[in-house]
């Protein structure tokens, strides 16, 4: 048992070492001037205000304490000066919660942070070297593990795949009054590859802006999620990407769109590329940058008068704070709803749904998402609007428990569905 | 072949998306004795796929898996 322990401990530092860089440990920990700042912008914080120990800079510090004590002389000579810590079993296990219950990897502290300390590139580190020891939370890589073994088994379901599409073409040709419309699936050398979830509504809406755009697209049989990227489990996480990758090069298209989905988009366009040997023969962009160019080229009309409800744009962390998609949301409600009501804060200083960073996928700690969601909840009665757009299928999950749970008596939507409804 | 199975769980998973299917028969599984079968109906035509996979991956059997307007599926607890 004790052996068993050692060696638990051992291979986490060794595991630790490989995946917290210099430039992330160290400098992190020199740069912060323990100012607060991040303290006042963390979501779980402005939720509660009393516990600060899930303030960002007590989390990164419970990482670097350990960190310092196998890098820093200072804290190897005299560990008690610096606060460094040995690294423990049940250290480890604290950990758990620390960065994967107490942060939804945000980047909110970072925005705020004066001096940019990256506080969720810590939080990353220790997420990927609690995956590498089977300790992270089982929900979470059992739907990575999933994910990776039904692409790799996918001749057993595609019959029932291809039904269910062309069962979804037949609404699509009776929403349209077009029969032919279509969704078209491994066609080869269309112009993009459109990358949904399994839902179908993300690809009736999409698959209605495509039609009236009249765009060279196709579908095929992988889905868009990445479980593997809220493990920070790079192994896991490229099997996820190479499916996308590997269908891309194989039908021979110009672009891989990538749906309203903050983690799928932001590991395929930011993260992944760096994975490969070679740049990819694809551009990557995301489905609200493609129906903003369809309604500023006037690719796609919609009625300014069909949405009569009161609006407002939750900005997912991974789409507007993370990846920079911020103005073109905006400027396609303002083609087609009158009454558009901004949260406050917003944009790059969006405060986090709470469901991010996988946490809406594990129902083990739902109290604590729940009650993180409490500024975000607070932020959409301010505005007292009737409809919350998500442009992200992750927040939406987490917004629509936030409505039932705050009562916040609101409609939940996604960006393409309220496009197709105002399609002309 | 022609077994008779007595369900000792069922779900009601209709209206709930990719993952939220999964995470509850995940959860559910856990909920019954092994040998034992929950018995689902979901709306999400992301459970064909996923949960063959999620049986496989999981060590837990698919008993059936029929699609129309509703999707059913009995899966079978192994460990």
């Amino acid at each position: 048992m004790d052996n068993q322990k050692e060696s638990l401990v051992q291979k986490g530092k060794k595991e630790l070492d490989k995946r917290f860089s210099r430039l992330v440990g160290l400098s992190s920990s020199n740069l912060c001037v323990r100012c607060g700042l991040c303290v006042d912008a963390c979501h779980y914080i402005m939720s509660d205000g009393k516990d600060l120990a899930v303030s960002p800079v007590a989390k990164a510090e419970q990482v670097r304490q350990v960190y310092k004590k196998h890098h820093d002389w200072l804290s190897k000579v005299f560990p008690r000066w610096t606060g460094a810590q040995k690294l423990t079993e049940e250290k480890l296990k604290d950990w758990r919660e620390v960065a994967y219950k107490n942060c939804s990897m945000c980047q909110r502290c970072t925005v705020n942070c004066p001096l940019g300390v990256d506080i969720p590139a810590i939080m990353g580190a220790t997420r990927s070297t609690l995956s590498s020891l089977d300790l992270a939370p089982e929900m979470l890589t059992m739907l990575a593990d999933m994910a990776i073994s039904r692409e790799e088994n996918l001749d057993a379901f595609r019959n029932s795949f291809v039904n269910q599409i062309r069962s979804m073409e037949k609404e699509l040709q009776e929403k349209m009054g077009d029969p032919s419309a279509t969704i078209p699936v491994e066609v080869q050398n269309a112009n993009f590859l459109y990358v949904p979830l399994s839902g179908a509504h993300t690809i009736l809406p999409a698959a209605h802006i495509f039609n009236k755009a009249k765009e060279s697209w196709t579908i095929s049989m992988y889905e868009a999620a990445n479980y593997g990227i809220f493990l920070q489990d790079t192994a896991r996480s490229k099997k996820i990407t190479d499916r996308i990758v590997n269908e891309a090069k194989r039908l021979g298209v110009n672009e891989v769109i990538i749906t309203e989905c903050g983690h799928a988009y932001s590991t395929f366009r930011w993260t992944a590329p760096s994975w490969y040997d070679e740049p990819w023969p694809f551009r990557v962009r995301n489905l609200v940058e493609v129906i903003d160019e369809y309604i500023q080229t006037k690719r796609i009309k919609v009625d300014p008068e069909k949405i009569k409800e009161s609006i407002t744009l939750h900005d997912s962390c991974n789409l507007a704070r993370n990846s920079g998609l911020i103005e073109e949301p905006r400027r396609i409600l303002k083609a087609l709803v009158k009454d558009i009501r901004e949260m406050s804060p917003n944009k790059e200083r969006n405060i986090c749904c709470g469901g991010g960073g996988g946490l809406v996928a594990n129902p083990e700690w739902a109290e604590t998402r729940l009650k993180a969601g409490k500024p975000k909840a607070e932020q959409i009665k301010a505005t007292q609007a009737e409809v919350v757009v998500a442009s992200c299928d992750n927040c939406r999950h987490q917004i629509e428990e936030l409505n039932d749970h705050y009562d916040l008596k609101v409609k939940v939507t996604g960006l393409s569905e309220i496009i197709s409804e105002a399609l002309i | 072949m022609n077994e008779e199975i007595t369900v000792a769980k069922t779900l009601d998973l209709k209206g709930l998306l990719c993952p939220m299917p999964i995470v509850k028969i995940a959860q559910a599984i856990k909920e019954i004795e092994i040998g034992e079968v929950i018995e689902a109906t979901a709306t999400d035509p992301g459970v064909l796929a996923d949960v063959p996979a999620w049986a496989s991956t999981s060590g837990n059997e698919v008993v059936s898996l029929e699609h129309g307007d509703v999707i059913t599926f009995r899966v079978r607890r192994i460990k």
